[in-house]
Parts: C-alpha cells; structure tokens; sequence
C-alpha cells in the first residue's frame, strides 16, 4: 500500500489517452483522492503525441515525482516525443499495446505486452475502446472498489461511454489477474469525501461568474480556450454578454464598451493575443476604466510552442505598451489561486478603475487537479466600484482629483452624472488637455492610486522559518515545482520561498522578504530572466542572488531544481 | 452657424472653419436627439480618432473618444451589456475603411443595435493631408487633392458602400453633410432601425481638399426616393429603375455607381430588423 501513485499515459492523439486519464482522475476524486494531471500534446488534433501524468495521492494534490510508477503506452513513436515528460524508472511498471519498442527505450524489467487494442476490437468489434480495457485494469490495480465507474459518474457523458463500454472495462479488469500489484494499491484516502476535479481555466472562469462578472468577449486559442468556452456556457442563457470575437483588439474592446457602462467584463487570451491587447490595455489605464485580462502563457515569441508553458509574458504584463500606462499584474500558482484571484483581480480593478492582468500558464491553465472544493464555497469580499452619489448632480467631473486619487465613476446610462471621456490626455472634467500641467497631474493621479496595494501582505505567501537567511522567489506554477523540491530534498528549516501573487505594484512584504535574505535565488521559467531583472529594477537584492531562469517547453524537474536549491542551503 | 441645442456642450469644436463635422453636429443636436427625444444620459456617442471623432466632447450625452478603428467595438460591448443606451459609433474613412476595416463586417454580420456614422471627407486630415483608402485614383500632377500632387494614391478606391452592402447590413445610407436637416431625418431612420446601421456621410476637407472636389460631389448628388425612378451617371447606359430601398440586388447596384458621378443620397437600403 501506498500513499501517492504517479501513472503515465501515452499514445497518438485520437487514442483516448485524455480520456482514460480523466475517468480514472474523476474515479479515484469520487473516493476522496487527491490528484494532479497535467496533460501533453502537440500542435495538431489528430495523429500528433498525447499524454498525461497522473499523480493520485491520500492527503493533498502536489506536483508528482519526475518518473512514473505505472505507464500506459498506446504507441512507441508517440511515446518517444514525450519521453522526456513521462521517464520510464527502472522500477515502473509498464503496459503496451502492439509490439515492443525497436531501438532507444529500455523496457523496465516489469513491462507487460497487453493487446488492449486486440481485446477492444475482439469485444466492441473496433480498437477504439482500448482505453476502456485499460481503465479496467488500472481500477483493479489501484484496488479502487468494485462497479466505482457506475456509481461515480452518473449522468454525464462520460458515464454513458463507460456503460457502452462495459464489456470492455471487465475484459481488462480480468487482464494479468496472476500477476500481483499489491505494492502499487492505494491507501485509503485521508478523508473520503469527494473532492472536485478542475483545471486553472475552469477554475477562473469560475472565479469570474463567482465575482458577478457578466461581459466575457474572447477569441479562442490556445491554451486559454477553455475558459472561453466555460463563459460561454454560463453566460448564454440571457444572464449577461457573450461574443466570440473577431480577434483579440475586439475582444478587449468590446469588454471596454461593456465596462463603461458598469458591467464586469472580462477576456481572456494567451501571449499573442494579449500583443494585439496592448493598445488597448493602454486606454483603458489612462481613461480609467476597469476590465480584467487573464494571460494563460505559453512559449513565445511569436508562434513557439503554443500547447507547453512558459513565463516569459511577465515583461509585457508590467511594461507592455506605450506611453507610462499603470496596470495591476497578478499572477497565480494554483488552481485555488486561479479561482480566488479572479474574484480579487476583478475586485482590484473595479476598485482601483484600471486593468488588471492575472497571469495563469499552460501548464496551470490545463493541469486537472481534484482537490477539496471547499474554496468554491467559501466567502469572498466582492468589491463593487465607487460610484457618484448626490452630491455630484450638478457639477460631476469624471476624473476629479480625490485624496486617494480615485474618482467616482458613473455607468453610461445613469442619470444627471453624463461625462464625456477620451483617450487623449484629458483634465478633471474629462476633457481633452495639451498641457503639461495636467499630463503630470494626471500621470501622478493613475500612478499613486496604486500605491496602496503594496500593502496588500495576504497577496504574498511565504513558506519556511523567519529567521532563515536564505531563501527563493518564484511566481506562477514554476513556485509548485519550488514548494515540492525544498520538501523533497528537507530544506524547510535552512530555507524559506517568498511566492508573490500580486507582482506590480511590488508588493511591501516581497520587500522585505528580500531584504532579510543574505542569500536569495530566483526561480523562474522563461530565458531572460524577467523576474529577476523586475526585482532587481525595484529592490536592494542581496549581493548573493543567482538565478535559476530557462526556456520553457517541459515542467521543472525536482532534479534539477535540486542543484541550485543545495547550493543555496550550503 | 451652431444651433443652440441643450445636447450641445460648452466646449468648443477644434474643427477647421467650413468643416463638415459641424454639419453632423447640428445634424445630432439640433435635430436627432431632440426629435426622438431620448434624454443625454440614455445615449452613448463612441468615437475612433481623426477629425470628426473628437465629437464626443461636444455632445452633452455619453461619450467616449477611444482608439483609431476602434469605435465600433466600444459601441457593440456597451450596447449588449446596456440594451437600454442608444449607442452611437462615429469616425472617419481612416477609422472604419483602413485600421479598423476587419471589425465591420462583424459588426454587420451580428447586427448589434448601434448606428454607425462614417464621416468621410475622402482623406486623412488630421494628420495633414494623406491618402485615405476612400481617396479617389488619380494620375500624378492630377488635382484635386492639394496634400497629394506629387504623391497621389495608386491603389483603386475601396468602396464602402458597396462593401457594406455585400456583407449584408441591416441599414444602409448615404448622407451628405451639404444638407443638415435631410442628414438628420436619415440618422434618426438609422436610429430608430432595429439592428446594425451604417451611414456614409459625404464630407469637405476644406483644409487638403480644393473647394471644387466637394462642390462637384454636392451638384451632381441626387435624393433616393422610394417608388422613384433613381438617377445615374451619364456614363450609365442602364434604364433608371425605381429605388426600392428593400431590394438588396438594386441597392448593390446603387452602392457600386462611383461616388464622385452620381452620388446617391438616402436610404439605400433597409433589410430585416434583429
């Protein structure tokens, strides 16, 4: 028995791999296991490499180990495009379909030829069920308990397949039946209470509706779609405004046109699309006007790998556009985040009047977790934004000069408060300014509304003993990988990991997290350093500062993660 | 010249003396707004940038002067969040037929209740004088464009009429800023259609254009009248048909007679409301 498991699951797309990996993912949820899943693909739909890494657990989901315990191959040439996501261990136990690999892949000593495709096609009459034969016998193997799949998940789509399929889920339960698996049966889990499957991109799109947003405008791509499609679904039935735009400057635009008239609008996008954004990232700073834009990065420039993460878009987050146009840049580490940081990316924005950008990734975005869904229920501050009371009826000036420098802000259509504003640099009253006077003013307006959220402290966690002099910065899903590494390798007491939610402005507590280090480390995944050249441009950093930075394409091992974080504890 | 209007605000227009913007100005606050009555505070005027589009600012209701070919996508997310504003997209040929081209027939294709005015003076003023893609072919050393005697445009006309008929907008007309009240009766026509509308409004550039290029275009303009034969260009050897504003093949035909031979002022064409 066992307290976490990591499986692998490889094949051509079109092989079910997703599939078979979100049944067994929602099946052992439906028991009270924890679980992570990150999936991988290439840039095609059909034919191209597909792959997930399942790590179930007994108390909590974390990132999994850099090998797996048990693969599942549909197909070698597929496989040998994801060897480095999903390494054999040479104590993992390996089931393939087909004949054995040609060159270049050690089998493990426990690698089993079964024809899940032969039993398939022999039962079903095609080979397409040979996923189902395989979640068969990965049930068994698990030890989860008998007929789960029915009770588990009732009414949906899925267990409608599986109920066609019943013939071949029982074929592989029987399969390999003398061979014994008990080291690689699950304890039971901590609580059993079901916990909820989701990935980042459900999570936000979730947090979204949750906020009271009610204006989604979006363009698909990848790997930010899914949240598109979520929005869609929620707000199509004549409970807000949903378009699918015709590029991503509509998009904004039309969450701008929105916003001013009081709606909570939102999209959402991946690096590319938030280029074309960007002018109009820059009105909506200066003309003050609320809307949240999530970021789900993936590996740039230009095309790069649009279905593998990176975190190289942090540049363009806080500097990206023209002129000196102040933005709120959030990013999250989890799913939890992502769904608790949308309600206060729009809260932020709505209070401050200025665009907020959360940043997600691929690999957060798309990562499946089950997890304790108790965040979806909790309570949340939802802010609303400030606007003009009575007082203003005769003389309103939309962009008047207050002690904390943010104006009431009047909803296109309320009565006695009409404003005109624009884009050009624009006085109290909105209206249009050449001076210089009034572009200072105005700069000092935008830039100090901001300054209190440098204060926000519960928008920076940090892990590890106070007193340890030693410590690591990284953001978004990279700080997982962090967490999971300083466990692994018992570093807690002579390290401690700073992971800043809110990134800009820079936070008051990141602050002096980096000014009680003698020696800091910076973790990152993107090739130049953002993070750390961003820090560097705002703090005293420690003399000892070393960066782990690389290209994105491939998660953070704990292995390599290892070298540097022993360095710094030595 | 201006009207006094309690929809006017007290700032001043920047626009050239003689500039047809005052025409669409008066044409909204003298005439528009009061006829269909719709208080300030219920009307959202969004504007791109160029010449006419600092109009916001002098137009006592919503306004929001946004961004180059923009107007249009500010003006559809605030009319589907807010259904009750009615919502007004102004710019320029720049705006609607160059930058911000890709976004109209969407537009037109989701038929969003907004009316959409082109100001077209046939060239980019505001950045003095250069081609815009509504100015008209002509050989090098040939007028009328004072801006663009050594540099004219070498590329064909883009039709927008035409273009917005065949992508299939709900409402289609031809104003011209030479006549304020008949102006007015086709925006509040556009207004008060239920769906996309899209007015082409012919205007001066008193500034890069020489007087005679507007003066031709105001003298051979003709009204559209419904049952009415339509006039064509001499060049036309086509028998004058009766304008039929719901007939979408007439009006392709109308949209296609080249502006500067016959430009046809009214209502071109009326399809089905959303």
């Amino acid at each position: 028995m066992r307290d976490r498991l990591t499986i692998g699951i490889a094949g051509a797309g079109g092989d079910g791999v997703v599939v078979l990996g979100s049944l067994l993912q929602r099946l052992a949820a439906s028991q009270g296991y924890f679980s992570q899943m990150p999936r991988y693909y290439g840039p095609q739909i059909r034919g191209g490499a597909s792959g997930v890494k399942l790590s179930l657990d007994t108390t909590r989901a974390s990132v999994s180990g850099d090998t797996v315990d048990i693969m599942v191959c549909f197909n070698w040439e597929k496989y040998a495009e994801l060897e480095q996501e999903l390494p054999l261990g040479i104590n993992t136990v390996l089931f393939y379909d087909n004949a054995p690999p040609k060159k270049g892949i050690n089998l493990p000593e426990r690698s089993f030829q079964v024809g899940f495709s032969e039993i398939s096609k022999e039962l079903t009459g095609t080979t397409a069920a040979k996923n189902i034969v395989a979640l068969g016998l990965l049930e068994r193997i698990l030890a989860l308990p008998e007929n789960l799949s029915k009770g588990a998940t009732a009414q949906d789509h899925a267990s409608a397949l599986l109920e066609r399929n019943g013939l071949a889920l029982n074929a592989g339960k029987r399969l390999l039946l003398e061979f014994p698996f008990a080291e690689l049966k699950l304890s039971p889990p901590w609580d059993a209470s079901v916990k909820v499957v989701l990935h980042g991109n459900a999570a936000v799109a979730q947090g979204a509706i949750r906020s009271g947003c009610r204006a989604f405008f979006g363009y698909p791509i990848t790997p930010a779609s899914e949240i598109m499609q979520e929005m869609q679904e929620r707000l199509n039935h004549g409970n807000g405004a949903f378009l699918q735009a015709e590029d991503e400057i509509a998009a904004v635009g039309l969450a701008l046109g929105a916003s001013l008239t009081g709606a909570k609008s939102m999209t959402a996008t991946t690096g590319p699309g938030l280029d074309l954004m960007t002018e109009m990232i820059g009105l909506a700073s200066g003309a003050e006007i609320p809307v949240v834009i999530v970021d789900v990065q993936r590996c740039g420039p230009a095309t790069g790998i649009p279905s593998k993460s990176e975190q190289s878009d942090l540049n363009h987050a806080i500097y990206g556009g023209h002129g000196d146009a102040p933005r709120v840049v959030i990013a999250a580490y989890d799913v939890e985040g992502c769904y608790r940081l949308l309600i206060e990316s729009f809260n932020i924005s709505e209070y401050y009047q200025t665009p907020v950008i959360l940043l997600s990734d691929q690999w957060l975005g798309q990562t499946t977790v089950a997890i304790d869904g108790n965040f979806l229920t909790r309570d949340y501050s939802v802010c609303q934004r400030r606007r003009p009371g009575g007082e203003y009826q005769e003389q309103y000036r939309r962009y008047e000069l207050t002690e904390d420098s943010i104006s009431p802000m009047a909803f296109a259509g309320d009565e006695g408060l009409v404003y005109q504003a624009t884009g050009l640099t624009h006085n109290e009253k909105g209206r249009p300014s050449f001076d210089f006077a009034t572009q200072q003013r105005m700069h000092e307006k935008r830039w100090q509304k901001l300054a209190p959220l440098r204060g926000k402290d519960e928008l920076v966690e940090v892990f590890g003993t106070e007193e340890a002099r030693r410590g690591i910065v990284a953001f978004g899903s990279s700080a997982q990988f962090v967490l999971k590494t300083v466990e692994d390798l018992g570093l807690q007491h002579r390290l401690k990991v700073c992971i800043p939610e809110l990134i800009h402005p820079l936070p008051d507590k990141l602050a002096s997290f980096v000014g009680s280090l003698e020696k800091l480390l910076v973790v990152e995944m993107n090739y130049s350093a953002q993070l750390h050249h961003y820090l560097r441009s705002q703090l005293d950093l420690p003399s000892d500062t070393e960066t782990y930075a690389r290209a994105g394409g491939l998660a953070f091992t704990r292995k390599e993660l290892s070298g540097p974080m022993t360095k710094l504890a030595r | 010249m201006m009207k006094e209007s309690s929809y006017r605000t007290g700032v001043t227009p920047v626009w050239c003396p003689g500039c047809g913007s005052f025409a669409l100005l008066n044409a909204l606050t003298g005439i528009v707004l009061p006829n269909l009555g719709t208080p300030g505070h219920q009307v959202f005027i969004v504007s791109g940038i160029g010449c006419s589009s600092r109009i916001p600012a002098y137009i006592n209701a919503y306004g929001f002067n946004s961004l180059h070919g923009r107007a249009v996508l500010i003006a559809q997310g605030a009319k589907l969040a807010n259904p009750d504003l009615t919502v007004v997209a102004i710019g320029g040929d720049g705006d609607f037929f160059s930058i911000g081209a890709g976004h109209l027939p969407h537009a037109v294709r989701r038929n969003v209740n907004i009316t959409c005015i082109m100001v077209n003076n046939f060239v980019y003023a505001l950045t003095k004088g250069q081609t815009s893609p509504t100015t008209p072919y002509l050989r090098r050393g040939e007028g009328p464009f004072l801006s663009l005697q050594f540099y004219p445009p070498v590329d064909p006309v883009l039709d927008m009429v035409s273009y917005s008929v065949s992508t299939g907008a709900s409402f289609i007309a031809q104003g011209i800023t030479a006549d304020v009240p008949h102006l007015g009766w086709l925006i509040q026509e556009a207004i008060k259609h239920r769906g996309f509308s899209f007015i082409n409004v012919l205007t001066p550039c008193v500034t890069f254009e020489p007087p005679q290029f507007f003066k031709t275009i105001r003298e051979k303009a003709s009204y559209l009248k419904e049952g009415e034969p339509v006039e064509l260009p001499d060049s036309s050897r086509e028998q004058p048909w009766l304008h039929d504003s719901g007939n979408i093949t007439l009006a392709l035909k109308l949209a296609q007679t080249p502006v500067l031979e016959k430009p046809h002022i009214g209502i071109i064409f009326r399809g089905k409301e959303s």
